[in-house]
């Protein structure tokens, strides 16, 4: 079967006066279209994890592929373009760039893909209108609420149609309803439009949502459920 | 994009944008004025020295100029003129019989240096004639006339038709003295100049000294371009080996120097201010970079390659330098622009610097070459203000800088 990501017995440690294990051994695969929640107490290594697939963080051993493709190998400039291409992230706290409007926003990552400009203007409009933000295009971060701002985040997640979208903590700083909103609209995309998500999670309405389920325990996978 | 980011970014916090951007200009408006200031009161000594004092260039025996006897003269000075006047880039010459003197009023005895001069050739090499103060230059008085300064009149208690004796030396080495009325008063501008420099008809002098007519010690030769005055004095010096040929650099005490120094100068003072104001860029650039350690992270992780966002702050840091550069650059040349035309009378200083040979009233100026030596080096200076920000920006670790709060 071809995974979209593949871990194979991928461990981090950090190292200091007592070297912490992050995360330990894991063997992780996640199909394309899937909708998955890591989940775990905090410290519990989901972030690491993410950071690692994302390839933001390297592991200490073990190897991650994408799409089939191994990133133990590539430069840093490689992986930022792989990111780039292939990867789409949304953070726990947003993380716009906040001088630019949520139209700018969402178009930047395809700037830097040199997409053409109708395309882009095509592709942000829909993107936004998808996320429910076609009147706030205009708008900069600090003219929308944290729900909305978050929304933007995921329309600029997806605006490079990457191979799947690592979300950490999404829903951290956002309240029920903007939290059942962004669910919604997520989910949504995952079922008409078969974007794969894998998010790190402890917020147990999206873990709700979540039709797989991996628990972290220590870096370890204690437990990987199929709903 | 980028460059849309990083103009928007510098407005992110207009206070400390604008306080570096008014830094920027202050300090270049400052610098730019002080090199206009002094490169004004260069050019004025320049042309004084060439226009009251020496000319472009001046030929003596090798010893005059050393020992000043009546015995260093040119033989047959004018046929040396005719040549000399027959370069094309000669407009006038003047032939000079020199020696020091004693001069006595009925209140006091002082030394002086006599110059003997053909009032019409005089005053088509130097402009001796319009720096009369009182009397007329060389009319008025028919035997023996002296043009002395108003300094001398002062010392010497002299006034128009004032009788004053000089005692020289002539040619055999005798002592000869002779009775001279003052004709005129003038003032120079260059007060170490007045204090001694008198000067009589050249057929006066020489018949004291018992020269003959065609016997000078100094011949002054004005040409039509002060930069040509150096290879002019080479090719006369080529004709005549025997005589000593020095350009006005040389023949000024210090002169080469000054002007050397003074085009360096403007630099100087512009390269201080910019190595202060290169720490303020880069503290705020760094206080900038580290704000947004997160955000930076952020266009890491989504792709913004490292190129890019090395790009990018260097882009905000040209952006501030070069709003703050080219505006103390503007204002200081409108600054310039203004005085150079009134004028900056530096009242009682000015007394000082006038005894040094420096015109009271400085007329500051700056040329187009110097405004673009200046622009290069606020560029070049942004560019390395921008360098230490934008490394420490690249240094970044992603996954690390999202962490932070």
């Amino acid at each position: 079967m071809n995974y979209v990501i593949e871990t194979n017995q991928v461990s981090k440690i950090y190292d200091g006066v007592v070297p912490v294990k992050a995360v330990d051994e894991v063997d992780l695969n996640i199909e394309n279209g899937e909708f998955t929640a890591i989940v775990g107490p905090s410290g519990s290594g989901k972030t690491t994890l993410l950071n690692m697939v994302g390839g933001l963080d390297r592991p200490t051993s073990g190897s991650i592929k994408v799409n089939g493709q191994e990133l133990a190998g590539m430069s840093e400039n490689d992986m930022i373009d792989f990111r780039l291409k292939h990867i789409g992230f949304v953070f726990q706290s947003y993380n716009l760039i906040p001088v630019l409007t949520a139209k700018e926003n969402t178009e930047f990552i395809m700037l830097m893909q040199n997409i053409d400009r109708a395309t882009r203007n095509e592709r942000v409009e829909k993107l936004l209108t998808e996320v429910g933000l076609e009147d706030k295009m205009n708008s900069r971060p600090s003219q929308l609420s944290g729900g909305q701002q978050q929304r933007v985040a995921v329309a600029r997640a997806l605006a490079s149609k990457p191979d799947f979208v690592l979300a950490d903590e999404p829903t951290a700083n956002l309240d029920s309803k903007s939290t059942e909103n962004l669910l919604d609209i997520m989910a949504r995309l995952n079922k008409e439009e078969g974007v794969t998500f894998v998010f790190s999670t402890h917020d147990q309405r999206v873990i709700d949502r979540a039709r797989r389920v991996v628990t972290l325990v220590d870096g370890k996978i204690s437990s990987d459920e199929r709903r | 994009m980028l460059i849309k980011i990083a103009w928007r970014n510098i407005w992110r916090n207009k206070i400390r944008s604008l306080v570096v951007i008014i830094a920027l200009a202050l300090g270049l408006w400052a610098g730019t004025f002080t090199s206009g200031f002094y490169k004004g009161m260069m050019d004025q000594r320049i042309n004084d020295v060439i226009e009251s004092e020496m000319s472009h260039f001046q030929v003596h025996d090798t010893n005059f100029r050393e020992e000043l006897l009546a015995k260093y003269y040119m033989e047959g000075a004018p046929d040396i003129i005719e040549k000399i006047e027959s370069d094309e880039n000669v407009l006038a010459t003047s032939g000079r019989v020199i020696s020091t003197a004693m001069m006595g009023s009925a209140n006091k005895n002082g030394g002086a240096k006599l110059i003997g001069i053909d009032p019409d050739h005089e005053k088509a090499v130097t402009n001796l004639d319009t720096k009369i103060v009182d009397g007329a230059y060389f009319e008025g008085v028919k035997r023996n006339p002296i043009l002395i300064s108003q300094k001398m009149a002062e010392s010497f208690k002299l006034k128009l038709r004032s009788k004053v004796i000089l005692t020289v030396q002539d040619l055999s080495g005798e002592i000869v003295a002779s009775s001279f009325r003052v004709v005129g008063i003038y003032k120079s501008g260059n007060g170490m100049l007045d204090e001694v420099n008198a000067y009589v008809n050249r057929d006066d002098l020489q018949s004291i000294m018992n020269l003959d007519q065609d016997q000078y010690h100094e011949i002054a030769v004005l040409i039509n371009s002060h930069d040509l005055a150096e290879p002019t004095a080479k090719k006369v010096q080529e004709m005549y080996p025997t005589l000593e040929v020095k350009a006005w650099l040389d023949l000024a005490t210090g002169m080469r120097y000054m002007v050397e120094a003074g085009d360096t100068f403007a630099y100087f003072i512009v390269g201080i201010i910019l190595v202060a104001l290169l720490f303020s860029v880069i503290n705020t650039m760094l206080m900038a970079v580290m704000e947004r350690t997160r955000e930076i992270g952020m266009l890491m992780a989504v792709g913004l390659n490292r190129r890019k966002v090395f790009l990018m702050i260097m882009m905000e840091t040209l952006f501030l330098s070069m709003i703050g550069g080219p505006l103390g650059l503007l204002i200081a040349y409108l600054f310039i622009q203004s005085t150079g035309s009134s004028g900056i009378d530096l009242g009682a200083i000015g007394e000082t610097y006038n005894e040094l040979g420096f015109s009271a009233v400085v007329r500051p100026q700056l040329d187009l070459q110097s405004y673009i030596n200046i622009s290069v080096m606020i560029f070049i200076m942004a560019m390395i203000a921008a360098l230490f920000p934008a490394l420490k920006a690249l240094r970044l670790n992603p996954s690390e800088a999202i962490r932070k709060i």
